[in-house]
């Protein structure tokens, strides 16, 4: 990452990490524009830190309910932790951890994400209107987080809850040690689907290359199709005609139940 | 032909030491079994240990502090590098994490109260927190652990300090285990996963791979408590100079270092017994990393790992650890493997009761690692936290003890020149001179032959000045 305000000498003395990401001193640049409840700001010249303060500033001590964030420059833990309902629309792209732990807030963003997006999520909406990277959602309790473009592999890794929806394919290894949850992929899959899964459904669109370890594929019901309509008629995108939906074959919850021929299952 | 088929014992040719009675056991086990052995507890096999250290108290070239009568302080700061507020600690002692699921509710209540009574802290370990152990806590570490069971950044906004959890020394490079017996409706629930299910935790994060993204991670992390609090990284003995250096390029407040004598809930024995480093080799290769990257005064030590008495605390210290963590122990404090009225320990796990190992059953009769009911009930919150803190308190006077008969006003001023081995190979791990002698082995060759690389290239320089007598 490039540092946005590069550390005067008495700053690299002591208070500065290697890498130049951590800013313990900073304070929030007070930079937004508030107009009829919507506060809108420039990120381009903002460290994260500072982006973080600016947020955290109108929402918390506030009290705005909608902020709209300008040139986020593809910076990295923007809009992370937040714990308030709120709207939050980022004209742009955000790096890895965007849009993390929160529990509330609705938040959309225009361009691409890198990894790690939505991770842990608790509850609330996040939108991303491209591509999003790999590990999208990992580890993520509630909520629903859409990916209106297509995602790169390990998507909803250790997912516990919520709703993953992706418009385009998904890459290897998706729903890898999935716990609770659904994910709905429009388009098609790549090899490793749903390995080692615990629970949860995963709905497929398109072509699956490959199941990972302990996943099968279940009858759909009309609960599962009802779902499929309400999910992406809420965010518009195109339902495929067919999906398919896979679950847990539960072979591998106990150490101690598995046959001889299929222990080379975990191999 | 007599030989051959000896008939009486004195006729025998000897045994087998590498195929002994237990090792013949356990192949009959595994061959039954078709899985490798779980079992909780730590390293059985005889490593290079504490005991093999020594103390060389002040006599005339060093003078003593008065036990009692003179201030020995053990006040500990952790994470004092970016967090606006470090964790505090009344003493250098602290209770590593260990999981609601692992350990009965009772059992935390109790390590968090008698944590508390002596003014340290407690972790939560990987299943989440508990509300009565963070209530009972007044400092505690939260686990940002592989799995996130339980994770929920509401939790994090009231932890005192974040610890990373990247590997613990016991099983390097292996995430948790929970059987089955102990994932019960509850423990399953925090953790949203099916009851009942042997619980192998991932045992690398969701959301990131290598130390580039990890320092990411840090940063999302500090983001969302916003510098308040200290970060940890806790990683398991393994090639420790790498990785703490790496771990210190991350950019944590605090490196957290777990020895191969660590024990855990649930694990498998092959893994107890082959992975990870001794402390004691591990903590001067930490502390020379953190020299290397310039970092030894910013970043905070703690280390972990069969601490058992306020001797191998104190020798941590005087190696390099700012503060040490303890787990077994402080199990062992609250009162497991001990007799208890009703507990049947030789007939249901074949061993004595100071001999149980059996963590991972989840059928502990002290009602320790258990989440049995009727068990549970055999803990006393109020009397374990009064053992827990007597124990505690019996570590720091123990460390006290010997910091004032090193000469020290503070229990950190311990440091590498009052230990002596007693081992050739605590000598070369521990890097402090056989006892008696001034020999450090790998470091004392290293430093004459650096004498006669300076000597040989002066006698060149001599020799070879152009002189032409």
């Amino acid at each position: 990452m490039v540092a946005m305000n590069p550390p005067t000498d008495q700053e690299t003395r002591g208070r500065n990490d290697i890498r130049g990401l951590a800013e313990p001193d900073a304070e929030a640049p007070k930079v937004a524009r508030v107009e009829g409840g919507t506060a809108t700001f420039d990120a381009a010249d903002l460290s994260p830190r500072l982006v973080n303060l600016e947020l955290r500033r109108l929402i918390y001590a506030e009290g705005i309910r909608e902020v709209r964030i300008e040139n986020p420059g593809a910076k990295h833990s923007i809009a992370v932790g937040l714990l308030a309902r709120c709207r939050i629309t980022i004209n742009g792209s955000l790096g890895y951890f965007g849009a993390t732990l929160g529990d509330g807030p609705e938040i959309h963003i225009t361009g691409r994400v890198g990894w790690s997006v939505a991770e842990n999520m608790m509850s609330g909406v996040v939108v991303i209107d491209k591509n999003a990277g790999s590990l999208t959602g990992a580890a993520m309790r509630g909520g629903d987080l859409v990916v209106r473009g297509h995602v790169g592999a390990r998507t909803g890794i250790d997912q516990k809850g919520g709703t993953i929806v992706v418009g385009g394919n998904a890459g290897s290894m998706t729903g890898f040690m999935m716990q609770r949850g659904r994910q709905i992929i429009c388009g098609d899959v790549g090899p490793g689907m749903g390995d080692s899964m615990y629970d949860g459904e995963i709905y497929v669109g398109g072509t699956v290359a490959a199941l990972g370890v302990d996943c099968i594929e279940a009858e759909m019901t009309p609960e599962d199709e009802e779902l499929l309509d309400r999910k992406l008629g809420i965010y518009r995108i195109d339902r495929p005609d067919t999906f398919r939906k896979f679950v847990c074959g539960k072979q591998l919850y106990n150490y101690d139940n598995l046959e001889p021929s299929e222990r080379k299952l975990v191999l | 032909m007599t030989d051959e088929m000896a008939s009486s014992e004195s006729m025998g040719l000897g045994k087998s030491r590498i195929f002994t009675p237990e090792v013949i056991n356990d192949i009959h086990v595994k061959a039954d079994l078709g899985r490798y052995r779980m079992r909780g507890g730590g390293i059985f096999k005889k490593i290079p240990h504490w005991d093999e250290l020594v103390f060389l108290p002040g006599t005339l070239t060093r003078f003593v502090i008065e036990g009692y009568r003179e201030k020995c302080t053990t006040k500990t700061v952790l994470g004092s590098r970016f967090a606006k507020n470090p964790l505090v600690l009344d003493i250098p002692i602290y209770i590593t994490g260990m999981s609601f699921g692992a350990l009965s509710l009772e059992a935390k209540m109790a390590l968090a109260k008698g944590a508390s009574m002596a003014g340290t802290a407690t972790c939560s370990g990987e299943g989440g927190m508990i509300p009565p152990e963070r209530d009972f806590s007044t400092k505690w570490y939260y686990q940002v652990i592989q799995s996130r069971y339980g994770f929920n950044p509401h939790h994090l906004m009231l932890a005192d300090a974040v610890e990373f959890f990247i590997g613990q020394g016991c099983k390097v490079g292996m995430g948790g285990h929970l059987m089955g017996q102990k994932v019960t409706e509850q423990v399953a629930e925090m953790r949203s996963l099916p009851a009942g299910i042997d619980q192998r935790s991932p045992a690398r994060h969701p959301d990131w791979l290598g130390p580039d993204d990890l320092s990411l991670k840090i940063q999302e992390v500090r983001e969302a408590t916003d510098y308040q609090v200290p970060i940890q990284l806790k990683l398991g003995a393994s090639r420790v100079y790498d990785d703490v250096r790496m771990a210190a390029k991350c950019g944590p407040d605090v490196i957290f270092l777990d020895g191969a004598e660590g024990g855990t809930g649930a694990g498998p024995h092959i893994a107890t017994e082959e992975t990870g480093i001794p402390l004691l080799a591990a903590i001067p290769e930490a502390r020379r990393a953190l020299e290397d990257v310039g970092l030894a005064d910013e970043i905070d030590l703690v280390v972990a790992g069969g601490i058992r008495n306020g001797g191998d605390v104190a020798k941590c210290i005087a190696l390099g650890a700012d503060a040490i963590a303890i787990g077994s122990a402080a199990l062992m404090a609250l009162g497991s493997n001990k007799e208890v009225e009703g507990a049947d320990y030789q007939g249901t796990f074949g061993v004595s009761a100071a001999e149980f190992y059996h963590w991972h059953t989840g059928k502990d009769p002290a009602g320790i690692t258990t989440q049995d009911p009727e068990l549970r009930k055999r803990l006393d919150v109020d009397e374990g936290a009064t053992r827990v803190y007597n124990f505690l308190h019996t570590l720091t006077l123990e460390v006290q003890m010997l910091a004032r008969a090193c000469g020290k006003t503070d229990v950190h001023s311990l440091e590498p020149e009052d230990l002596a081995a007693l081992t050739t190979e605590a000598s070369a791990m521990a890097r402090v001179p056989l006892a008696g002698t001034s020999y450090i082995p790998g470091v004392t060759e290293s430093q004459t032959l650096e004498e006669i690389k300076t000597l040989l290239a002066k006698h060149v320089a001599n020799d070879g000045g152009g002189s032409d007598v």
